[in-house]
């Protein structure tokens, strides 16, 4: 029981993460090492505008999507965009990213360890395992986002145009999509997505300048191991290291810090049968 | 006499033609004299350690060059090369009190191991699914070295390491001809056919295999040659630090010799080399703002790729340089034909 | 006209500053402050040192033989908390470039290892103000020429650590005993880090010897940020104490989860989080009746030195220091007596002065201790009339001392001596353990 709860919940989560992660991994074969930047970004949103300046919680969490995603969208014209043919440097641009975003929020918030109140307190029993009310409603959000998220893929155009995308570049490109375009809307909702993550988790974190850092290893096994570009492996793959990780928890307590290495281990094992992922398409050998 | 007036004539004559002719020549040739020359100018012990550092980390950022810059096979979990060097000396020089002069080769062979036991699960990966899997072996690794304080100290590291030389200079000549011949051997080893081979890797590995070659070998050669040179770095750094701890496996040391390469232009050697010495010695400077030290790091790195995305020496060598069109000789770009063949060069 | 008089007032003023400067410049004393200026034990180790210099030079500077030397202060970041390299780096810098002449400061275990090494290599003194690991000053035991211009300035090394929690888990549990009549059963909590792994050895095994059940040990990594799991099990277990051991994050993590969910139970040992003003804050008030070892408490007098130092602190920056401001002990109470003393600033002098001292600081009593082969390890030494530290609590929001009070170090031999520091309060248990 306590397993299945907690995986569900780690599960989850990753899966958000995950799901941008792979959207504009799929559309514009960026790694985008920022990402999980931007979810800090996002949670430390929130603690400025409901703690600094009181606003309403909901009120904060939408001016702090947006904010996160007009964020991403400006530095991805600033500095991505011009580069976008060299994949290398897009890469360490990525990553310059991250720790520029990291020094901006140590030096806006200083490196102290902060907090975020429950949007509802509280906690319910069952079983005798405890959960909060906040961890319902943070998995709740995140059933809302993804079926969202599914339903604007398969079934809207847009859905479509970054589905093929992501299948066959050169192919959607001959098809007259514009690329260009497709990976701004792509990235919007990759970093929109991270920013939700962000907003729903963050008050069950401790914020600091390098909570980025935990989420983003995770995150890329995830997606590596789900198969790259592929929502659904994404999806499966988050449960499985979230189950994988609560397991470790509960069945080895004095070995919990091992939790990441052991969901890194099955990623790897995962690989050597499957070097594609789960689902993930064998790339014909790209030439 | 003779003899000697003969060489020195021969050796001019080799330093007028080769090396005088092209800017990035006598840039290199200049880098080995003022490095090697250094301490008659200054011996003031804070430049000199930087220096040191310096040419340790280029030792570990041009062997990621060869292996990823080369072959292609991004690896972003350099790290566990170094760590392992690192933390190899430390337990052969702790528990096993052997000195620093065996310590950091078997560490570096350790280290050629790891790159085995890397190597061999991750030939069937490739591109993305390479690089995001080699991230994960230095974190696993850290996991393990958390479980086993009694061995490696767990998060406080292994301390107490022996120097290699007490002395200042010593130190100084010590690491900094290390680099210098592991920088030549390694140039060497890209220059070669099987560096060659390498690169072809990269470009078209479908081709090399249609041409008989073992790629399946060539690819282990470079997790192997990489290992190699990042375990000797490693194990170089414990000992000059005098401590071997987690810090050497974190993710930011792998992201930050992948900045090094690509910013310094992956595929070249010279370029994460040059991007070290750039780079690392900048960082120092920053000090004079520490508050802002890190961002203006990241700042430097994104303004400086905007601008040359292919790497800074790519982007300088171009301007300085050019290819001659027809024999693929390169010229100063003052000239308008080819030294070599006389082509016009425009 | 107008021009040649703004000329000569610029020399005038040049040579002016000269005039000052120039004598001043050869009659200041350097200490180098480093530390991780980014977090709060850097920044208190400033804090404290500022304070330190200010009070000494607002009095004149410090007499080093016939002439009065001010003390400058170099503010040195090391960066450790994220790169150890740059650490050492730094304080090489600190010692050849800015050329000191005394260095406080350090904290990250890791960097104070080669930062002891670069100081040593120079023969400069260096006390460490923030790392714990027993090794450090083992060293200068081991090979006490080469170490002995190490000190330890705060805390005491971690095998004390480890005791004095065990004197606050008895309070607690007499308590426990006292107000619930019911047999104490502990769950150990600890992070998975080497310098918890001596502690956890030694609880699991002195536990039983007090009469209590140990119902389980848990270790979760430092940068844990979900205990939910951990909790249950606790809960399940029956825990009416649960003894943590905590540096890192979790320590936030752990005590706001356990006080949401309202676990019946005590939580006792070390938080270094809950030491910190902003716990309060960073737990949502969730983190009330944590119990943490800790240095300084507001309104608590170790000595007649506490009261004036946290009220200049206080005063001065608004925030209760944590133990890294002890820098400004280090400094005013440690160096710059020993320096008047030996009347010049030779370390092996200082170093030969310091060690046999044994002298009042804020937080106790000093006196440095010896290993078995009776050469000094530069260790602070532990004990009824040195130093003790605090048990403090979280009552209400505010962080209030609980212990020493009627402490009784030594019931066998001497039944009377009971300590009780100034300004303790009585420990509360948390209203969710009564049923």
């Amino acid at each position: 029981m306590n397993i299945l709860i907690t995986g569900l919940i780690t599960g989850s989560m990753l899966a958000l993460l995950a799901i941008g992660f792979s959207l504009i991994f799929g559309v514009a074969r960026i790694i985008n090492i920022a990402h999980t930047a931007f979810y800090m970004v996002a949670a430390y949103c929130i603690f400025f505008l409901s703690i600094r300046l009181g606003l309403n919680p909901f009120l904060s969490m939408l001016i702090a999507v947006t904010l996160v995603t007009v964020t991403g969208l400006v530095v991805y014209k600033l500095v991505i965009d011009p580069i976008r043919e060299h994949e290398g440097a897009v890469l360490i641009a990525t990553i310059a990213l991250a720790m520029f975003l990291q020094e901006v929020i140590l030096q806006l918030f200083t490196g102290d360890y902060r907090s975020i109140d429950f949007m509802i307190g509280g906690f319910f029993t069952i079983g005798g395992y405890k959960i909060f009310y906040q961890q319902l409603l943070t998995f709740g959000v995140v059933l809302i986002i993804l079926l969202a998220l599914w339903f604007l893929l398969m079934k809207t155009r847009l859905g479509l145009a970054i589905r093929s995308m992501a299948e066959d570049r050169e192919v959607a490109n001959l098809m007259g999509m514009n690329e260009s375009r497709l990976a701004m809307i792509t990235l919007a909702i990759s970093v929109a997505l991270a920013g939700i993550t962000g907003v729903v988790i963050g008050p069950l974190m401790v914020l600091n300048p390098h909570m980025w850092e935990d989420p983003l290893i995770i995150m890329m096994a995830v997606v590596v191991l789900g198969g790259l570009g592929s929502i659904k492996g994404s999806f499966v793959a988050a449960f499985i290291l979230g189950f994988t990780e609560a397991l470790v928890v509960f069945l080895v307590p004095t070995g919990a810090f091992l939790k990441g290495p052991v969901a890194l281990i099955i990623m790897i094992l995962v690989l050597l049968i499957r070097p594609e992922g789960l689902f993930g398409v064998a790339f014909e050998e790209e030439r | 006499m003779e003899l000697i007036i003969f060489y020195f004539k021969k050796l001019f004559k080799i330093l007028r033609n080769e090396v005088l002719v092209l800017p990035s020549r006598v840039v290199v040739g200049i880098f080995f004299i003022v490095l090697l020359g250094l301490p008659l100018i200054t011996q003031d012990p804070y430049i000199i350690r930087i220096v040191i550092l310096t040419s340790i980390f280029a030792i570990f950022a041009a062997s990621w060059d060869l292996l990823s810059g080369f072959t292609g096979q991004m690896n972003f979990g350099h790290a566990l090369f170094f760590g392992v060097g690192a933390y190899s000396s430390a337990i052969l020089n702790i528990h096993f009190h052997l000195s620093p002069w065996g310590t950091v080769p078997l560490g570096a062979v350790v280290a050629v191991l790891a790159g085995l036991i890397v190597g061999i699960p991750c030939l069937r990966l490739k591109h993305t699914y390479l690089a995001l899997t080699t991230l994960a072996f230095p974190l696993i690794l850290l996991g393990v070295i958390i479980a086993l304080p009694d061995i490696s100290g767990g998060e406080l590291g292994m301390t107490g390491l022996t120097r290699i030389t007490n002395s200042l200079l010593g130190n100084y000549y010590l690491h900094v001809v290390t680099f210098l011949v592991l920088a030549i051997i390694m140039w060497k080893i890209t220059d070669s056919n099987t560096g060659i081979i390498f690169h072809a890797i990269r470009e078209d590995e479908l081709a090399v295999k249609a041409s008989g070659i073992n790629t399946i070998f060539y690819k282990l050669l470079a997790f192997c040659l990489s290992g190699f040179f990042a375990g000797i770095a490693g194990g170089l750094y414990a000992h000059y630090m005098r401590i071997a701890g987690p810090s050497t496996l974190e993710l930011s040391l792998s992201f930050t010799v992948v900045i090094y390469a690509i910013f310094g232009g992956a595929a070249t050697i010279y370029g994460p080399i040059a991007a070290v010495f750039i780079l690392f010695p900048l960082l120092e400077v920053f000090r004079i703002w520490p508050e802002y030290r890190m961002m203006l790091f990241a700042a430097v790195v994104l303004i400086i790729l905007l601008y040359m995305p292919e790497g800074l020496i790519h982007w300088i060598r171009d301007k300085i340089e050019k290819e001659c069109p027809r024999c693929k000789v390169r010229n100063v770009a003052t000239r308008k034909t080819c030294r070599i063949c006389t082509a016009n060069l425009d | 006209m107008k021009k040649r008089t703004f000329g000569w007032n610029v020399m005038l003023i040049a040579c002016l500053i000269m005039a000052i400067s120039l004598p001043a410049w050869g009659k200041t004393i350097k200490i180098g402050v480093i530390g991780p200026m980014q977090s709060l034990e850097g920044r208190d180790h400033w804090n404290g040192a500022t304070m330190a210099a200010d009070e000494i030079n607002a009095e004149g500077g410090v007499k080093v033989g016939k002439v009065k030397m001010k003390i400058e202060l170099i503010k040195c970041d090391s960066n450790e908390d994220k790169n150890i390299t740059d650490a050492a780096n730094a304080m090489e810098r600190l010692i050849t470039n800015d050329r000191v002449d005394l260095i406080v400061g350090g904290f990250r275990t890791e960097a104070v290892f080669p930062m002891q090494d670069i100081a040593m290599d120079y023969k400069k003194i260096f006390i460490g103000c923030g790392a714990a690991t027993d090794e450090l000053c083992n060293r200068v035991g081991k090979d006490y020429k080469r170490y002995k211009y190490f000190f330890r300035g705060t805390p005491f090394k971690s095998s004390y650590l480890a005791k004095t929690s065990i004197m606050h888990l008895i309070a607690c549990a007499g308590v426990i005993k006292k107000e619930l009549d019911v047999p104490i059963k502990v769950a150990l909590v600890a992070e998975k880090l080497s310098w918890t792994e001596g502690m956890v050895k030694l609880i699991q095994g002195y536990v039983p010897k007090l009469g209590y059940e140990l119902v389980g040990t848990w270790q979760p990594s430092a940068r844990a940020t979900d205990v939910t799991a951990e909790l249950s099990a606790i809960q399940k277990s029956g825990a009416n104490v649960i003894f943590t051991v905590f540096s890192g994050m979790v320590g936030i993590t752990f005590a706001r989860q356990a006080g949401e969910f309202k676990i019946p139970a005590l939580q006792v040992g070390i938080n270094v989080e809950s030491q910190k003003e902003g716990f309060w804050e960073a737990t949502k008030g969730m983190g009330n009746y944590v119990f943490t070892m800790n240095t300084y408490v507001r309104g608590i007098e170790q000595n007649e030195l506490t009261g004036p130092y946290m009220e200049s602190y206080l005063k001065r920056y608004q925030q209760v220091p944590t133990y890294t401001a002890d820098t400004y002990a280090a400094i005013k109470y440690a160096l710059v007596p020993s320096i008047e003393a030996v009347g010049s600033l030779n370390a092996d002098k200082i170093v030969a002065h310091l060690e046999a001292r044994e002298y009042k600081v804020p937080s106790g009593v000093i006196k440095y201790e010896k290993n078995n082969e009776g050469v000094y390890t530069h260790d602070l030494t532990w004990g009824p009339g040195y130093l003790t530290s605090l048990g403090c609590q979280w009552q209400d929001g505010k962080l209030v001392g609980v212990w020493p009070n009627n402490w009784m170090p030594d019931p066998k031999n001497h039944p009377d001596l009971k300590i009780t520091y100034k300004g303790m309060v009585p420990i509360k248990l948390p209203p969710w353990m009564k049923k």
